[in-house]
Order: C-alpha cells, then sequence, then structure tokens
C-alpha cells in the first residue's frame, strides 16, 4: 500500500460530462433548495454516496461537488438537494427551469451495499441527509434498513405518521419520510429546534436509542452509513466504537478537480502501511470510520 | 468572417519541444493530472489530444503532503498549497510508469528535492524510466525547503541544474517562478547550466482568510494562485523570457490561466513553443479538444498551416 495516487484499477469513461438542463426548482426554508436535473448518463450510471461537480456560472473557477439525492434511470433525471451557504451554491440555487448546468458526474466511491443480508442504519444530518435517500432507495425491498435524519429547519421533504414501529424508539417520534414510507423505509426524524414528532436532540443520539434497543444477533449484522456535518459524524463514530456497529463516512472538503488529478481534496487516513492523504473525490467520499483517525 | 486559406483537417498541429515532437503542444501541467490516468476517467477525454503528461511532482522519498484545507477559490482563480504529496522516485518508477499508456502520449517526471544531492538522484533514477524528459521545479512555493527557495535565486537555481544535467541524458526543462524581480536573468542562468527548455510560469504566492476564524483557509497558510487570474503575469514573463530562450533557441512551455483556445494563441504568439493547461482543466477536463478545435481553425484562417508558424509572433 502507498500514497493516493497509484489506483490503476480500470476507470476510464466512468466520469460523464453534461449539461444538465435544470427541469425543476423548488424552495425550501432554511436556504434549501431541491433541482431536478435532465442528465442521462449520470442517472444510468449513478450509485449511493456518489455525487456531481457543477460549474454553477461561467466566472466561477471551480465547480462545485453536490451529492445525489436520488436517480430515474428511466426518465434519465437526477435530484440534488443543497443548501446555499456560500456564493458558489448561493449562484446555483438562482438557476432556473431550462437553464444548463455543465456538470460531470458520477464520481466518487459509493456507499458499500453489496451484502443484502445486513440491517443498514442510514443516518443523515442537514445536506448530509440526500445520499441517505438515494441509499435508502437502493436498499428498499432488498434489505433491511431504517433511516435517521436531522435537521435544525423544516424537513425538505413532506412528512407523515410513520406506520413502521422501531424499537427504541418513543411513540411521540412519529413522523417519517412520505417517499420513504412509501418505498416500505422506515425513517424518523430528530431536530433541536421544537418540531412536532421529532426526537428532541441531535439524530445520532435518535439512532443510539434504536441501535441499543436491537438484539446482539441484530446488532451483529447491522452496519451504519452517515453523512452531515463533522460533529455528527463524530457522535456517529462513537456510536459505533461504542455499540461494535461499524459505520461508513462520507465526508466533503474543498475540492477542485474532483476526478482524482490534484489532490487538493484530501482526508488523513490509517491504513496497514501507516497514515496517508487520500482524496475524498475519487478515494471517497465514503470511508469507514476506522480508517480515519480523525473520528478515532 | 474571413477567408479560409488552409483546410483546417491540412494543418499540422504537432510541437517541437527539446528535441521532442509532441503530437500536439498541449500539455497537461504538473500537479493537476495526478500521476497521469486520473483524467481518462472523463468520456471524451483522449491522450492523442495531448503533446505530453508532466506527472505529479515527485521527491526522492515519498511526502505526505500538507495538511487541508490544500485549495480554494478567489477571484478568477484558486489557491493551492498540496506539499508535494508523493510515493517516492522509486515506487513511481516502479509501480506507476509502468502502467501507463506510453503509446498514447508522452510522459515527463517532474523532480523536486529539498537539496541539491537530492535533485540529481531523482534525475538519475528517472533517466532510467519510459519518461521523456525532466522538469525541474525550483518554483513550488509550498514546501518548507527547496522549491521556489531556489528558484527566486539566479545562482542556486543555475545550481540545481547542473547538479541534474550529468545525471541523465533525457532533456531537462526548468520551471520558473514568477516570484522574482528578474526571471530572464534566471532563465539564462538556467540555460547556461544545461537546460533544454523552460516551463513559465508556476504559481504566484499568495493567501486568503476566514473572516470568522480569522485563520489563514490555506492549511499551509500560503498557496500557489493559478487560473485566468495570473495570465496577463504569465504573458508579460514568457516575453521576457524568450528575449533569453530565442537566442539559446530553448522552447517555452507557456503556462498561467490558459482556459481557452484564445488564450492558448496568445501564449503562443508571446512564444510558447508548447501550451501548458492546469487550473482550466478544472473548469473543463474536455478543454483540450476544445482548444485544439479552435486552434486548427485559427491557424487555417490565418494562412498558417501549423502551430510551429505560430510561436513567437509577436510584434512590437
Amino acid at each position: 500500500m502507498s500514497l493516493a495516487d497509484n489506483d490503476f484499477t480500470p476507470h476510464r469513461n466512468t466520469i460523464f460530462e453534461e449539461q444538465a438542463e435544470v427541469l425543476a426548482r423548488v424552495e425550501h426554508p432554511g436556504d434549501q433548495y431541491i433541482l431536478r436535473v435532465k442528465a442521462a448518463k449520470t442517472a444510468q450510471h449513478a450509485q449511493p454516496g456518489q455525487f456531481v461537480h457543477i460549474r454553477v456560472s461561467e466566472a466561477r473557477p471551480l465547480r462545485r461537488p453536490i451529492s445525489i439525492m436520488l436517480t430515474n434511470p428511466e426518465k434519465g433525471t437526477v435530484d440534488l438537494l443543497f443548501k446555499a451557504i456560500g456564493e458558489g451554491t448561493r449562484e446555483l440555487s438562482q438557476r432556473k427551469q431550462g437553464d444548463l448546468l455543465p456538470m460531470l458526474g458520477p464520481i466518487g466511491r459509493p456507499f458499500d451495499l453489496s451484502d443484502l443480508n445486513k440491517r443498514y442504519v442510514l443516518i443523515g444530518g442537514g445536506v448530509g441527509i440526500p445520499p441517505m435517500i438515494f441509499a435508502a432507495d437502493h436498499l428498499a425491498g432488498k434489505a433491511d434498513v431504517v433511516v435517521f435524519a436531522g435537521s435544525e429547519v423544516a424537513f425538505p421533504f413532506s412528512l407523515r405518521p410513520s406506520q413502521f414501529l422501531l424499537p427504541g424508539i418513543a411513540g411521540n417520534t412519529i413522523l417519517a419520510i412520505a417517499s420513504l414510507e412509501s418505498r416500505g423505509v422506515a425513517s424518523r426524524l430528530a431536530s433541536n429546534a421544537d418540531m412536532y414528532g421529532c426526537y428532541q436532540g441531535h439524530v445520532p443520539n435518535l439512532a443510539g436509542e434504536y441501535l441499543r434497543a436491537l438484539k446482539e444477533s441484530e446488532r451483529a449484522r447491522t452496519v451504519m452509513l452517515s453523512c452531515g456535518p463533522h460533529p455528527m459524524l463524530h457522535a456517529v463514530a462513537r456510536l459505533s466504537r461504542e455499540t461494535g456497529v461499524a459505520a461508513q463516512l462520507s465526508l466533503e472538503e474543498h475540492m477542485a478537480c474532483g476526478i482524482g488529478g490534484c489532490a487538493g481534496c484530501v482526508v488523513k487516513t490509517k491504513e496497514a502501511g501507516g497514515e496517508y492523504y487520500r482524496r475524498v473525490c475519487v478515494d471517497g467520499p465514503v470511508f469507514p470510520a476506522e480508517m480515519l483517525p480523525e473520528f478515532a | 468572417m474571413s477567408e479560409q486559406l488552409n483546410p483546417p483537417t491540412q494543418i499540422d498541429l504537432s510541437a517541437s519541444f527539446a528535441g521532442l515532437k509532441l503530437q500536439t503542444p498541449l500539455v497537461l501541467l504538473s500537479g493537476c493530472v495526478g500521476f497521469g490516468e486520473e483524467y481518462t476517467r472523463v468520456e471524451g477525454f483522449s491522450n492523442a489530444d495531448i503533446g505530453a503528461v508532466i506527472l505529479k511532482g515527485t521527491t526522492l522519498e515519498p511526502r505526505m503532503g500538507n495538511a487541508p484545507h490544500r485549495v480554494y477559490e478567489t477571484p478568477s482563480g484558486m489557491l493551492n498549497a498540496i506539499g508535494l504529496q508523493n510515493p517516492g522516485a522509486r515506487h513511481v518508477i516502479e509501480h506507476i510508469l509502468p502502467h501507463l499508456p506510453h503509446h498514447e502520449t508522452q510522459f515527463w517526471a517532474n523532480a523536486n528535492g529539498s537539496t541539491l544531492e537530492e535533485y540529481a538522484e531523482v534525475a538519475r533514477l528517472f533517466d532510467d524510466s519510459p519518461v521523456t524528459a525532466i522538469e525541474i521545479n525550483i518554483s513550488c512555493p509550498n514546501v518548507k525547503a527547496g522549491g521556489v527557495h531556489f528558484g527566486n535565486n539566479a545562482e542556486m537555481a543555475a545550481r540545481v541544474v547542473a547538479a541534474m544535467r550529468p545525471m541523465t541524458k533525457k532533456p531537462l526543462i526548468t520551471k520558473l517562478s514568477p516570484n522574482n524581480a528578474d526571471i530572464a536573468e534566471i532563465a539564462r542562468c538556467c540555460i547556461e547550466a544545461g537546460s533544454d527548455g523552460l516551463s513559465v510560469i508556476n504559481t504566484l504566492v499568495g493567501m486568503a482568510i476566514d473572516i470568522e476564524s480569522r485563520r489563514p483557509v490555506i492549511g499551509n497558510i500560503s498557496g500557489g494562485l493559478s487560473g485566468p487570474a495570473i495570465k496577463p503575469v504569465a504573458l508579460w514573463k514568457i516575453h521576457q523570457t524568450r528575449a533569453v530562450a530565442a537566442k539559446h533557441d530553448i522552447p517555452i512551455l507557456g503556462q498561467g490561466g490558459i482556459c481557452s483556445a484564445h488564450d492558448g494563441i496568445e501564449f503562443a504568439i508571446a512564444g510558447s513553443d508548447a501550451l501548458g493547461l492546469g487550473t482550466g482543466l478544472f473548469y473543463d477536463p474536455l478543454l483540450p479538444a476544445k482548444i485544439l478545435g479552435e486552434l486548427r481553425t485559427y491557424l487555417g484562417n490565418h494562412g498558417l498551416s501549423s502551430y510551429r508558424e505560430l510561436v513567437g509572433t509577436l510584434e512590437v
């Protein structure tokens, strides 16, 4: 094993440059936006955990990495949920129906969802929720999956009381993401804001109550997937150590090329050969938590 | 609309550089394209459009590179401070070069060091490898020793070139820093020490500040500024260097914010025997094919039959 830049697994022609047409734009409270774009190749090939790299305007030198929330391979559409935080995402949020966005995708190492005998516990916070929606959609009907989502602003989804009971979860924590319910996937919400039907507190704590209520044998076949702000990922990593449930974390970092060329977007990893900096864009964005000293 | 004097298909886009024939004048710059096989991820990108790919800066021993953040967007450009993350010259030669598609394009090494001895040893190792040239990085602004500390002093720059010269028969291309007063004098000293070509320019040193934390955004505090923001500086430095280089018949790999065929044509006129693409690839990884298409049209429209005829045609 050596430094990052020597992975010769066949990867030619796996990322596509498409002029993604904005088909719909929906604004939600808290500067949250959902864009549906037409990008047939990305829609065809994307896997949960991957992202697209968007040139938000002609004048802006760097693209912006945005995680994929959902794809429709038949219709060739890709849904993106993001918050307008800086200048780039602010500009992206102002793009209108019919605009064309130069978009590279799909990019990155996805979540490992290969073992359908596992129980997948998905923990998303804020703009870390979208990859959880994609993963849940992918796993729906194939494996046991439950989604916990946290937000301090209104959730940008239709919500409804869940029809599924979950061990360890109080009866008043009842609201669920409607689209997931329809797919047969249980979900619950957490917020520190006073939101009816949501768990009062941080989402990893909500997930912890669920995990601790599982039978030992059930916990042993459980794996967590998570994406969100760093303090949340730290809490998920702690939960992973406490419960012995492995976690896959999806990271973000300032990114330039987005295709492995510049080594600008790195995270420190600990591996058999020692410590390295690996590229978040193509070596990640998903890493096993135990590989990341920052979360150890 | 001007009459097309030469059909685009008959235009010769090859370039000559330090005794090498490049299939196109486009060279992918060190540090922007990893160890050579990253951009082929993108459908539509072809090594056939590329004259040479310069591999990521390589030192004798492995280096981890700098702590993040390593990159940051700035007006019309970006700052970077990667810090020469690389697995060491021996690893590159034994485990990376054998896997590269040398039949599709040329690969050049980019040699770095903290001491003259390290530069010399890296040159010796790459001499016995399939790279067709070695670029000498005496202008990296993001490392504590070596790098730009050698490149801003004409005598030290020449000593690096002289230390590497006996170690290899491959062309040596010295990458010059713009962070100094007299680039022409440094160019002259490098040429006299045995440099076969010049890369002009490396990044300008800069910084950015997070006003909430009141800390530098870049982990390394300072970083190298690249992109269209530095294009006018690059053209001026090429113009200054060209006066010395042409006298000695030494080619220039012009670089600094090229993002279009128009940019590339300006760099060619200023005296760039080849055109380096770096940050421009981050805007658009399919830039090479677009530049070549428009370059062909421009040459045809202006009665030129080859790229080489355009190089250094600036009228002052």
